[in-house]
């Protein structure tokens, strides 16, 4: 990484402005070249790319879902030939249709490049040791951290799976100094440590990283306080980029959005007009250095206002407020995003001539992220034999792990449950 | 040094640059690279003034000089050096060196010009010992060193040079980009415009790539040295291993 990238103070707002023009006019000028899905999108609307004179005009532009990403499965948004990508990406997304991301070895560089200004900024240095605990459904963050903190030059333990209790005797004999996990599963390892009576002070922990999921104020002053530790938070998309688009300075108020690889806009989730500084909408992201899969202004789903004056901490770049929410019925569960059509694709195959009804109950136990499915009795499903149900239900729970990487617990209940009138008509009840 | 806004250039009806945007810092090198055609040269002149028919904002320095006569951007420190180095023949290297200076002529700088041309003589001896020769006589690689020291005497702190690697053999075009990497050392700053990619990003720090008259691309000149369209289409890799791969089918 240059000192000129680390050195945040050193991008002023006039060098970002002219740095945002050109890479956003070069960005579409790519993705209407290469890329049918955007040309015939802009030449539909009779977008003339030609008279983009300032970053603001980008709201002239339409919008890129998730939705879209699916419809051009597997590899219709990619901007390049494949024999320029060196690394697939899988993603559930969000709906029945999953979708894949390239990247070439540029973006991997350029992603590398992000993540370590993240680990960089929260403190990680090249005499570190750095231990990632994320579960498989952050697989493609972990590898991005992993290179990111590489790249700083640290000595780095991947993402591996061991339990809780053998991840904290890594970390104890390894003597970690810096952790990068989310949330929950930070607040889990507090947790496991009192069971096996593992003293912090016989930890050489001196930062937390934490990715996928808000915060709370509470769960931050445990951590720092009954770690020893410093807690810097990273915001980012598990399904398309890298794990920490934006990241916490030292004032730890609010992400700050690298913009020197994005362009960030906030808007109001119904009409997709600008929202004003302060005003809670849907954060919409548009890539600058990407070269195998640009993206013009996608709706990340994920709720925050943006933040107004100046940062005490002296960096430029746009700062956000902590996520304050999702649009639409996506959910985030340990960091991994999720619609509840993913399960009812997956409750397809089941026999029977309909599928079963089905809620998902989210809930948390010992601080982690937990999904319950609670599933219809039907006919299809019943059996004299309970090998034959729980054989079943065995099966469904493979199906979505492989689908989301998401361990799910299933309980049958009887149609009438289901009916309940004080059940929500999203079918979800977010008991988190 | 350099900051270009949205700019638009036309030949007749004829669109040449669209929306063209890109800076270029103070001691740096910056390469723009393209096929024949893309509008680089048409970049360099709306740049240095010779083309009236564009639209948009040029800064140097954070003064605007779109609007201003081609003599005032000498004046506000930019010089270019032409492709085909369109020396003036019939006249000495002394002679051309000079013409070259001819603004500071008039501002009676001549103990200054006579430093410089010390110095440009110091950067190409050759030039120093052929001073008296008529410059068409001279190789190609010795007109494009006086078409250098010629935009030199004009003292600029922004050099733009038009393909200067052009039509001279390859042991030539390494001297000349030499001799680029000692003009930024003395702290000129270049921007160069290539069809030969290679030398060019070689020795520079950033680049951008035109096609038909839009940039499609820029980063440093490493990143784009390993871009794989970049390879493709400007350095003339891949070609072979495609043919070869299709070969061992």
């Amino acid at each position: 990484m240059t000192t000129r990238e680390n050195n945040l103070k050193d991008i002023g707002t006039e060098d970002l402005a002219q740095l945002q023009l050109e890479h956003l006019q070069s960005t579409l000028n790519r993705a209407y070249k290469n890329v049918p899905f955007y040309k015939k999108r802009f030449d539909g609307l009779g977008i003339d790319l030609s008279t983009l004179d300032v970053v603001r005009d980008l709201s002239k532009l339409p919008f890129t879902t998730r939705q879209d990403l699916a419809d051009n499965y597997p590899y219709d948004m990619f901007a390049v030939p494949l024999r320029d990508i060196v690394r697939i990406s899988p993603s559930a997304g969000t709906t029945a249709k999953p979708f894949v991301v390239g990247f070439t070895r540029g973006d991997l560089k350029a992603r590398q490049r992000i993540t370590a200004r993240f680990l960089t900024v929260g403190g990680t240095t090249e005499t570190d040791i750095v231990q990632i605990c994320l579960n498989p459904g952050l697989s493609s963050w972990g590898r991005a951290l992993k290179e990111g903190a590489e790249d700083i030059g640290a000595s780095v333990m991947p993402m591996t799976h061991m339990s809780t209790a053998k991840q904290l005797l890594a970390m104890k004999d390894y003597r970690t100094s810096v952790l990068i996990t989310t949330p929950s599963y930070a607040m889990h390892m507090l947790r496991v440590m009192q069971t096996i009576e593992l003293d912090a002070d016989r930890l050489a922990l001196k930062a937390v990283f934490v990715v996928g999921g808000t915060i709370p104020t509470d769960w931050r002053r445990h951590l720092e306080k009954d770690l020893g530790v410093t807690l810097t938070a990273g915001y980012g998309l598990s399904d398309i980029t890298a794990p920490a688009i934006g990241f916490e300075c030292s004032d730890k108020s609010g992400f700050h959005i690298s913009e020197d690889h994005f362009i960030l806009e906030i808007v109001n989730p119904e009409s997709g007009q600008p929202c004003s500084p302060g005003q809670e909408g849907e954060i919409v992201l548009t890539t600058l250095t990407g070269r195998a899969f640009p993206l013009v202004r996608f709706r990340t789903g994920d709720l925050a206002s943006v933040k107004t004056g100046p940062c005490p901490c002296g960096t430029t770049f746009s700062r956000i407020s902590e996520i304050t929410g999702a649009t639409g019925q996506v959910l985030t569960v340990s960091g991994i995003k999720m619609h509840p059509a993913q399960i009812e694709q997956v409750l397809q195959a089941l026999p029977g001539p309909i599928p079963p009804r089905f809620v998902v109950r989210l809930y948390r136990e010992d601080y982690l992220d937990r999904v319950e499915i609670w599933l219809e009795m039907t006919e299809g499903l019943f059996s004299d034999e309970v090998k034959r149900v729980e054989d079943h239900l065995k099966e469904l729970r493979r199906r979505v792990f492989q689908m989301l990487g998401l361990e799910v617990s299933i309980k049958l209940m009887e149609s009438a449950t289901l009916d309940a009138d004080h059940l929500p008509a999203s079918r979800v009840i977010d008991e988190r | 040094m350099l900051k270009i806004k949205n700019l638009h250039a036309y030949y007749g009806r004829i669109r040449a640059l669209e929306n063209v945007s890109l800076h270029v810092r103070p001691g740096e090198i910056v390469s723009l690279i393209g096929a024949n055609g893309a509008g680089k040269t048409t970049l360099l002149n709306a740049v240095s003034g010779i083309l009236p028919r564009k639209r948009g904002e040029i800064y140097c320095e954070e003064s605007r000089i779109d609007r201003l006569a081609p003599e005032k951007i000498v004046a506000a420190g930019i010089s270019q050096v032409p492709e085909g180095r369109q020396i003036f023949a019939p006249m000495t290297v002394m002679e051309n060196l000079e013409l070259g200076a001819y603004l500071r002529y008039k501002k009676r700088e001549k103990e200054s010009i006579r430093t410089d041309l010390s110095r440009v003589f110091e950067l190409f001896p050759r030039l120093a010992e052929r001073s008296r020769q008529i410059a068409g006589t001279l190789s190609g690689g010795e007109q494009q060193m006086l078409a250098i020291s010629r935009a030199l005497m004009a003292r600029p702190k922004l050099l733009l040079l038009d393909e200067p690697s052009m039509g001279l053999a390859p042991l030539v075009v390494t001297d000349i980009m030499d001799t680029i990497c000692r003009l930024r050392d003395d702290g000129v700053t270049v921007l160069i415009v290539e069809q030969n990619a290679h030398a060019s990003l070689t020795i520079s720090e950033r680049g951008y790539v035109l096609e038909t008259g839009r940039i499609i691309l820029q980063g440093t000149s490493e990143d784009l040295l390993n871009d794989g369209d970049v390879k493709r289409a400007y350095l003339g890799k891949d070609y072979e291993t495609f043919v070869e791969g299709r070969d061992g089918q």
